[in-house]
């Protein structure tokens, strides 16, 4: 079984290394790789320090076609398993472990770490979102609910693993901008097992999160747009399952 | 004149263009054509990008030299005023066009995109296997074994 950990960093050539450095200790095994999405500070520089193979993209494009740059690289080196999670030190390595297990044991395609599904509330006690981050989740969650007919509480979550089934569908068709969110619906209905875990996850190391109330409202309503535009996509029949 | 026009507005009939109007649209179809095609002589346009343009070039140059092709349309759009016709077909074409645009847009930006993944990744492959020279000629070989075995 071949495992990669994929990293999409932007501009965290503070946190990247220590990242790394968790990643290597919790899953031994994997591989890693470090996705630069065009950063202006020694991102990559650290990464290599660290040991992590750097792929650069050569200006900024978005946290979507960074995800997706990792996707397509786990497809083409023929990796069985794959598992993304952020740059800042939010998501700890060993609960990115727990959802490879999820996905290695083939219980489902794709899994979410999730911070605010019930089984996460006792562990992550130290995890708090702000007000209109609170919003935008609750907004998120219930139409995701909606359109894909099953359950989500953590919609925006950046800590996944998958298996090759996503990472083939990712490769191909992964939105930009509205990344977290469109390719979960996408994944649902092209019929893959999508599946939520309760994980732990920690208050951001350093720096604020980039939601102002106005950003906010934005960000909803471009999401529930993309949602809905999402729900006409065309629907492939349950194909290799 | 000005006031015959309006007059004949009031009593129901149509408004039509001025041959003023007819010949001013015609000068400037006529230039807008001659544009276009200096344009592409000189590799700043792309034909396939200056098909559309030239079409609405010659759109204009007909509204100009039939008028009663512009009235016939106006009256298929139940609009009495001849210029608010043409006004509407014109904003329409051109909402059609920003259209077209922002759809080559889109198909450039995912281009794009994927250009840069593809670097991006066959960079990371050729720093992998200099990494793997590195460590002995074998080495490369051996590192894949192990890894079976992994997690």
């Amino acid at each position: 079984m071949r495992t990669l950990v994929f990293i999409p960093a932007w501009n965290e050539a503070a946190s990247v290394a220590s990242v790394i450095a968790d990643v290597r200790e919790a899953i031994p095994g994997a591989d890693i790789l470090v996705v630069d999405d065009g950063s202006g500070d020694a991102t990559a520089e650290r990464a290599r320090e660290a040991g992590a193979l750097v792929a650069s993209l050569p200006f900024n494009q978005g946290l979507g076609a960074a995800l997706q740059t990792g996707y397509l690289y786990a497809l083409r080196n023929g990796y069985d398993a794959c598992a993304h999670l952020d740059a800042d030190g939010q998501h700890p390595a060993d609960e990115v472990a727990r959802l490879l297990a999820e996905v290695t044991a083939d219980r489902a395609d794709l899994v979410i770490g999730s911070r605010y599904h019930e089984g996460a509330v006792a562990g992550s006690g130290d995890y708090k979102a702000s007000f209109s981050r609170r919003i935008g989740i609750s907004v998120f969650r219930f139409f995701l609910t909606l359109a894909t007919r099953q359950r989500f509480t953590d919609t925006t979550s950046g800590m996944r693993a998958a298996n090759r089934r996503v990472m083939s569908l990712f490769s191909q068709h992964y939105s930009p901008d509205f990344a977290e969110i469109e390719s979960l619906q996408l994944a649902v209905r092209q019929g893959l097992r999508v599946e939520e875990l309760p994980v732990r996850m920690l208050e951001r190391a350093g720096g604020t999160s980039f939601l102002t109330p106005v950003r906010s409202a934005f960000f909803i309503f471009k999401g529930l747009v993309v949602l809905l535009v999402g729900q006409f996509r065309p629907r492939q029949a349950e194909a290799e399952r | 004149m000005k006031g015959l026009v309006m007059a004949a507005a009031g009593n129901g009939a149509q408004v039509h263009l001025t041959s003023q109007t007819r010949i001013v649209a015609a000068v400037i179809a006529l230039f807008f054509m001659l544009l276009i095609l200096d344009l592409i002589r000189r590799d700043r346009l792309q034909e396939r990008y200056s098909v559309i343009w030239f079409v609405a070039g010659l759109g204009m140059l007909a509204g100009a030299a039939f008028p009663g092709l512009l009235e016939l349309v106006a009256d298929a759009m139940g609009v009495r005023n001849t210029n608010v016709a043409l006004f509407s077909i014109v904003l329409l074409l051109l909402l059609g066009l920003a259209l077209n645009f922002s759809v080559i847009m889109s198909r450039q930006a995912a281009q794009i995109t994927r250009l840069a993944q593809e670097r991006a990744i066959e960079k990371a492959l050729a720093d992998k296997q200099a990494a793997e020279g590195r460590n002995g000629g074998s080495a490369g070989e051996q590192t894949l074994e192990p890894e079976e075995k992994r997690f």
